[in-house]
């Protein structure tokens, strides 16, 4: 790699060739038409495009983290090229007072216009004193900042559900986004962390069409969220046909069966992780020989535990899967088989050993 | 006309018929939904396996039918006198006769029946066709149901080609094994209204009534 090179890989501004191709992979996520492109690039690269305020509380960063270092650095240039990010703790040159300024003036500047994006769980036992950022609890901060934006995207389980933090006993009563904010949008980018695509594609959807992409019941985007794991996963077919790795390590992992019977939570799982997959590599957990985890799900540490457990109440084809299935019952038949066979055999052979009157005036033997 | 009563066929035998027609029923109602899933439906994330429970169904008709197929092989040797196959091949004169006797009664060139308390050797012909073909069939089927099997990849190589090529005659054979099912039906009936032999009850109970003024 020359020097010049390597200058523009370093480059924060994306090129048009690259901008476009991440609308495109983004309008393929969300399954629109290729004719819509330009309108998500017209309206991606457009000066009237709202700012971005993205709040932090109870979280790890992981999030951010999934956004800006995807192994090549395309869809996360792409998003801090597309929104214009205003206020980002982790990635702001501000601190402190400068950065609560910054704040501030953007939602009084863009009162309704701006997209506010929160990453991480909300405390609100003993009124929030749990996480507080510049002397406000995160439950003052949203009911100040999310009213007034036009729609809030909650990014990871943390915010969309709580998160870890949410899990039993849920010392600090955390919640998510969903639970406090009414009345404006929450669209819910749930995973831990989510695919830096659907967060892509939920943007692009409200600069395009100035409205949230559609949602399920649990307020995540149907592009993403509409389908099980179980039912796009590439093992499937081992699934149905009774082909499992019982154990990590074992034959039946090695060959890349099922992982449902340790503890692939597929089955009760929406998300597009078999489709879009992570990393641009195509890589995603099952993939890599690890079921999945559920994490799109509400409270997954609580009903997804243990993790390397089976889910209960999967409905498999015919008991073992129709293969294994089919192998034993098969064994048995062909065991009546040889009996039937042996039976008959050894009544032919008693026969003549004997050689009973009988059977020799029988019809049978005149003939 | 006076009957005589003759003991025709083991009751192994009569387990392999209705294995064998039984399997073959349910083989070709499945197979045709393999070949053809027409439930089709938009209802997602619900647990229903049409396609995986016809070809669960398929897989056991399978083994049913592998299993009729190896206690006919044994009774072709080691069966009574009219379930050995040398009884009902043009392998004697007095078979070679019976064959042509028989096409020329099936043709309506003569009335006379020549009774057997075995089949008849036309019939007999298209039996072990019937088993060859079963055979193809069985092996097509393995080679099929375990496609990374080294041992079924050889066998199937060798006899039936790629997996496409051994699904193709899979499926042309189902068609000679539906068409023999019509014509036996029909033959069975048309011999049991012209000959009055307990034919059909033979399969049954293993007894055929032979007319003792006819030798």
């Amino acid at each position: 790699m020359s020097r010049h090179d390597f200058g523009k890989e370093c480059s924060v501004k994306v090129n048009r060739r690259t901008f476009i191709k991440g609308c495109t992979m983004a309008a393929a996520a969300m399954g629109l038409s290729e004719a819509m492109v330009p309108k998500l690039v017209e309206a991606a690269a457009s000066d009237q495009r709202p700012p971005v305020i993205w709040l932090h509380f109870q979280e790890c960063t992981g999030c951010t983290e999934t956004l800006l270092r995807a192994s090549h650095p395309d869809i996360g240039r792409l998003i801090l090229d597309i929104i214009s990010l205003d206020y980002h703790e982790t990635v702001m040159a501000a601190a402190g007072h400068q950065a609560e300024e910054v704040l501030q003036e953007t939602i009084n500047k863009y009162q309704g216009k701006f997209i506010c994006v929160v990453e991480g769980g909300i405390p609100t036992k003993d009124d929030g004193i749990y996480c507080k950022i510049a002397g406000r609890t995160a439950m003052d901060i949203l009911a100040d900042v999310a009213p007034k934006s036009m729609a809030v995207i909650a990014i990871g389980t943390c915010a969309t559900f709580g998160g870890i933090q949410a899990a039993d006993p849920n010392p600090t009563g955390a919640v998510g986004v969903r639970d406090l904010v009414k009345g404006t949008p929450v669209i819910n980018i749930s995973g831990c962390p989510p695919n830096p695509i659907s967060f892509l594609g939920t943007v692009l959807h409200l600069l395009t069409f100035g409205k949230p992409p559609r949602t399920d019941a649990l307020g995540r985007p149907l592009f993403a969220y509409g389908r099980k794991i179980h039912d796009q996963c590439e093992r499937r077919a081992h699934f149905d046909e009774g082909r499992f790795a019982e154990q990590f390590g074992d034959e039946g992992h090695k060959q890349g069966y099922c992982l449902y019977k340790v503890g692939c939570k597929g089955p009760g799982t929406f998300a597009n992780c078999p489709a879009v997959r992570f990393n641009d590599v195509g890589s995603w957990p099952v993939g890599q020989g690890h079921g999945c985890i559920g994490c799109t799900e509400p409270q997954f540490w609580d009903t997804m535990t243990p993790f390397y457990e089976r889910l209960p109440g999967v409905d498999m084809p015919w008991g073992d899967g129709i293969v294994t299935g089919a192998n034993s019952a098969g064994i048995k038949i062909l065991g009546v088989t040889a009996a039937a066979v042996g039976i008959h055999a050894a009544v032919g052979i008693g026969k003549k050993i004997i050689g009973c009157g009988r059977c020799n005036t029988s019809s049978e033997d005149q003939e | 006309m006076r009957y005589e009563q003759h003991y025709a066929w083991s009751i192994l035998l009569r387990l392999f018929h209705w294995s064998f027609a039984l399997s073959i029923v349910v083989l070709v109602v499945t197979g045709f939904y393999i070949h053809f899933p027409w439930t089709n439906t938009l209802i997602e994330g619900e647990t229903s396996f049409p396609v995986a429970t016809m070809r669960y169904i398929h897989f056991i008709a399978g083994f049913v039918f592998t299993g009729a197929i190896l206690a006919r092989l044994y009774l072709l040797v080691f069966g009574n006198k009219q379930e050995r196959f040398w009884d009902f091949l043009p392998v004697t004169p007095r078979n070679i006769s019976n064959m042509f006797h028989t096409a020329k009664l099936y043709l309506y060139f003569t009335e006379e029946h020549r009774p057997r308390i075995g089949h008849n050797v036309l019939a007999g012909i298209i039996y072990i066709i019937t088993f060859i073909m079963a055979l193809i069939q069985m092996l097509a089927g393995f080679y099929m149901l375990y496609p990374e099997s080294a041992a079924w990849q050889k066998w199937g190589l060798f006899f039936l080609g790629s997996q496409q090529q051994g699904r193709h005659l899979h499926f042309l054979i189902m068609w000679y094994f539906i068409i023999f099912a019509v014509a036996h039906i029909y033959i069975v009936i048309w011999n049991d209204i012209k000959t009055r032999e307990g034919l059909i009850s033979s399969i049954f109970n293993g007894t055929k009534y032979i007319s003792s003024d006819n030798p």
